[in-house]
């Protein structure tokens, strides 16, 4: 419960309870606007949304309102799109290709690389004494992951490096394989009405799958092939479920070393196209990440903290019960165009605001997200104890790992974290897990 | 006008209200929730998309809807679409079960006669959506379809749905178009 003091005691790791509140208490938002979304690195793009010169991609950080650039000279940017006069937006659609960017209130006009250009009237109505250098956009810190783009509004933040961690580790399984890299495309944006971290905390629940997902299960099955989930699989398999830094992941072993990777486009009329690909870009993975990631092992469903969601995916918070959703795809550029427009389509029907999979989630973190507002509900915290005390540390996977990849671990382990945050007074205040994980290959944080 | 213009025009006419009457027939099977029927109103090998609207300056309105081969927020092939009705009957596709309460609003037709057996038919719409116990939506826009003219009837190849919104206000779209 949330004590008198302000501390945060909403997660008690122990018996997996859970306060209702944080999903609908105004307050509470404001404050994880501020010392969440203040303080963490957040993704906000990809490079490839800004591949040219002067390009510029419109996006968010938290609620902030934040423009993308690549100035005249290749540098990215990530600037609050507020023009310094007043506060007008100077950016008012999705993206484009532009030098500058001018206020359509009163004409101050900024260049992509932030500077202060031009103000009308400036010698006459402010007798050349404006103090232009002082007054161009305010800039986060912006780095890259594997084309990535992450900003943060907090200099006394980490690097992106240690803010990751050993996430990466996993993470270049599917994001950082191959020496050409990805590209994005979207995303699909739309409004859910329901808490952001409902979403974000269901990355790590395998236990929704057979029951929400059920139908789609069965006409997928029926129509593209895929085999029907067992109870084997969904309770005894030996996949795990990691915790690092905040951010979950899940890791499946494959049982061929050439496996296709990704599985959303996947149908029986294009199965091989798949396969082959895999089975020909097998021997630069393996020199970029090493034979276990290349060749063994599969990034499932992930989040990195706070509200990155499977992949290049966004739950942008809107106030405590709406959450504006972005849904890019990625490909590998290598991919070639057939297998493309295959992943495309699959992942449009699969996840996204039509995707026969998604579609059936959101009334469910509505729901969750809702019984905060139940004065009766409050009493009874939510039940998180699936799981407790069945994580720790594994010989070959980093952070903290369950026995089982159906475990409510991760989730305790996210409100946790969400806790550290709020609890913190400042960056020193959160606890960063040292690099454990040998990171075989030549493949950097950059790429 | 000659006797000839006449039969043109008799000719337009009919065309256009056999459509119009086409299009009423799917809307009432959409409202009726008759999937499986309005299901078999496509060709096997169609396209059915909807692009991303983009929000941009004048200047750049040949930018506003994303190109094919970038990403749709429908684009599924009759496999796909299928899937989605199917996955009504299972009862247990929970975005639609409880269904939603739907009427689509279908009007505006324009007709283009491509050849004998083809033509390209646009039509604005109004969607209403009503869920659960007080969830509404209101979704606006234009279609076009490539419509063949089959033993069966009318049949859509091609169906391009644009909507008048940007970020999409709706929890999902679990609906058809």
């Amino acid at each position: 419960m949330v004590a008198v003091n302000k501390k945060y005691e909403v997660i008690d790791p122990v018996t997996g309870e859970l306060d209702r509140r944080i999903f609908v208490d105004p307050d509470i938002y404001a404050e994880e606007q501020e010392k969440v979304f203040g303080r963490a690195w957040l993704m906000i793009g990809h490079e490839s949304l800004v591949a040219k010169p002067n390009d510029f991609f419109h996006t968010y950080m938290g609620e902030e309102p934040v423009i993308l650039t690549r100035d005249g000279k290749g540098e990215l940017h990530a600037f609050l799109n507020m023009c310094r006069h007043r506060g007008n937006r100077v950016v008012r659609t999705d993206r484009g290709n532009a030098a500058n960017f001018a206020c359509a209130y009163h004409g101050w006009t900024f260049s992509n690389d932030g500077s202060l250009e031009y103000v009308p009237g400036e010698e006459e109505a402010y007798y050349g004494g404006l103090d232009r250098g002082s007054l161009g956009l305010i800039e986060a810190r912006l780095e890259t992951y594997a084309g990535i783009v992450f900003a943060c509004w907090d200099e006394d933040a980490p690097t992106l490096s240690e803010y990751l961690g050993d996430a990466r580790w996993c993470l270049d399984v599917n994001f950082n394989r191959l020496d050409n890299g990805t590209e994005a495309i979207g995303p699909i944006k739309w409004i859910e009405p329901l808490n952001w971290k409902a979403a974000v905390d269901n990355c790590s629940d395998n236990y929704h799958v057979p029951t929400t997902h059920l139908s789609t299960i069965i006409v997928q099955g029926r129509h593209l092939g895929i085999p029907r989930l067992t109870h084997e699989q969904q309770f005894s398999s030996t996949n795990r479920h990691m915790f690092v830094n905040g951010h979950s992941l899940t890791m499946r072993f494959l049982e061929r070393d050439d496996q296709a990777r990704q599985t959303h486009g996947i149908n029986p009329q294009n199965r091989e196209m798949f396969e082959d690909y895999y089975r020909g870009t097998l021997d630069e993975a393996e020199r970029r990440l090493g034979a276990l990631r290349a060749r063994r092992l599969q990034l499932g469903n992930h989040s990195l903290f706070p509200n990155g969601v499977l992949g290049l995916r966004l739950a942008h918070p809107r106030g405590p019960m709406e959450t504006e959703f972005w849904h890019f795809v990625l490909y590998e550029k290598d991919m070639p165009k057939e297998l493309k427009t295959a992943l495309r389509r699959g992942s449009a029907n699969y996840n996204g605001v039509t995707g026969v999979f998604e579609q059936d989630d959101m009334d469910n973190w509505r729901g969750v997200t809702a019984s905060g507002l139940s004065r009766v509900a409050r009493k009874y915290p939510q039940d998180l104890s699936m799981g407790v005390g069945r994580a720790g540390r594994h010989p070959d996977l980093p952070g903290t790992v369950s026995e089982r990849y159906t475990s409510e671990s991760n989730q305790r382990n996210f409100y946790l974290r969400w806790q550290q945050f709020m609890n913190a007074e400042s960056w020193a205040d959160i606890p960063l897990e040292p690099r454990t994980m040998e990171y075989e290959g030549t493949a950097t944080i950059r790429g | 006008m000659t006797a000839s213009d006449r039969r043109a025009t008799q000719s337009q006419q009919q065309l256009w209200h056999e459509l119009m009457q086409f299009y009423i027939a799917e809307a009432w099977m959409l409202d009726e929730r008759r999937f499986r029927e309005w299901l078999d109103l496509f060709t096997d090998d169609v396209l059915y998309f909807m692009p991303r609207r983009l929000n941009v300056h004048r200047h750049e309105l040949h930018r506003e809807l994303s190109e094919e081969g970038d990403l749709a927020i429908f684009e599924d092939d009759k496999t796909y679409l299928t899937m989605r009705v199917d996955r009504l009957e299972t009862g247990m596709a929970w975005a639609e079960d409880p269904p939603s309460r739907t009427r689509h609003l279908v009007g505006n037709l324009v007709v283009e006669p491509v050849s004998d057996e083809v033509v390209k038919a646009k039509t604005a719409f109004i969607l209403y959506r009503s869920h659960h116990e007080t969830d509404e939506n209101i979704f606006a826009g234009s279609r076009e379809d490539v419509l063949r003219r089959t033993d069966e009837g009318w049949k859509i190849a091609r169906r391009t749905i644009v909507l008048d919104s940007n970020v999409i206000l709706a929890k999902n779209l679990s609906v058809f178009f």
